[in-house]
């Protein structure tokens, strides 16, 4: 999977609450029908982390480290819904130019 | 060693700090089916030290540092199972085929850490770095030993093998405690800060697309060796991820 794909699942997933790794990918397969691998998942996680468009909601501690649970900022929710909205305008184009599909 | 850890091993320390029981868990589940996607995403991130999270202030910093060394010390082992070649050498006395070596030493000074101004810090330095170099001087030693006592030459047959196994393991050994020596001084010392080290990357890089080039130009001229093409090909990996992994770094500064 293309890793800004990887990235979007992420944080759409993310902006319905707190999850850690294992959550994500778990709610990730309801969305799309298949988990992320491994290093697509933990790569988005630390690009998106880096960008400071997510970030670990818990203090540390031994639960912690074994389960880090993230969740999405508010620059995060901004560029999320940005770029929902180019999606929808793109997605929108698509079907107005294929007309009505068949019956 | 499970698949798992291996697999996990593969990561940045940075990120194995953060996110390695993760991943192995998530590997032992699903099993050899992700195993590409895992070390494929290894890749992407050794790619892009900016995006390692830092659980200490310097972090990434350090551990770029070692790795620097770790691909300058793979690179002079590869360059010594070709010598000799008259297409790449580290000889003043042949200053066009060596002209690769100076970013490359340039990166290397570029990229070492500021020692401390701390006497109490400094002498653990010091101690270190004895403790980590004692047994790989021992090694050299015993291997000069053997050279100079004349066995090398009377040699033959598995006596003959078992020497040159004897001083590859050596040279492999050197390497590793040296890269282990880097790992422990720059936890110890100041590492240069990111211009600096981004220049020291890209340079090193530089270096090995030089060296590559060069490989490459003199094998596609003379029709070609398979181990030089191996080489050329090895040099022109190690170039590409060295500067794209300077070139992400400089991204901070810019």
């Amino acid at each position: 999977m293309h890793s800004n794909d990887a990235q979007m699942l992420v944080l759409t997933v993310l902006a319905d609450g707190p999850l850690h790794g294992y959550a994500i990918n778990t709610a990730i397969e309801d969305l799309t029908g298949r988990r992320l691998g491994p290093g697509s998942l933990y790569g988005a996680l630390a690009r998106l982390e880096a960008r400071e468009l997510i970030e670990a909601a818990d203090a540390g501690g031994e639960a912690a480290e074994r389960h880090r649970t993230m969740r999405i900022t508010t620059t995060g929710r901004d560029q999320l819904r940005a770029e929902l909205q180019q999606m929808a305008r793109i997605s929108a184009a698509g079907l107005r130019a294929l007309g009505p599909g068949p019956a | 060693m499970s698949a798992a850890s291996f697999l996990t091993g593969l990561y940045p320390p940075p990120v194995r700090e953060r996110w390695g029981g993760e991943i192995s868990r998530e590997v032992a589940a699903s099993g050899i089916r992700c195993w590409p996607d895992t070390v494929a995403g290894a890749a992407r991130l050794w790619l892009h030290p900016t995006h390692w999270p830092e659980a200490r202030a310097g972090q990434t910093r350090r551990v770029v540092v070692v790795a620097l060394s770790a691909v300058t010390a793979a690179t002079v082992l590869l360059l010594r199972s070709l010598i000799p070649t008259t297409t790449l050498t580290a000889d003043v006395r042949h200053p066009a085929t060596s002209l690769w070596l100076v970013p490359l030493l340039l990166g290397v000074l570029l990229a070492v850490p500021l020692p401390p101004l701390d006497r109490t810090l400094f002498a653990r330095l010091v101690a270190a770095a004895a403790r980590t170099l004692a047994a790989p001087a021992v090694a050299v030693a015993a291997l000069l030993a053997l050279a100079w006592s004349g066995a090398v030459r009377q040699a033959t047959g598995p006596a003959e093998a078992a020497l040159v196994a004897y001083y590859w393991l050596t040279l492999g050994f050197v390497a590793v405690r040296l890269c282990a020596c880097v790992a422990r001084a720059a936890a110890l010392t100041t590492p240069p800060g990111t211009r600096r080290l981004s220049a020291a990357v890209l340079s090193v890089g530089a270096g090995l697309a030089a060296a590559a080039v060069q490989t490459l130009a003199a094998l596609a001229a003379s029709g070609g060796h398979p181990a030089a093409a191996a080489e050329g090909s090895a040099l022109a990996l190690a170039a590409v991820v060295t500067l794209a992994a300077g070139r992400d770094l400089g991204s901070l500064t810019a």
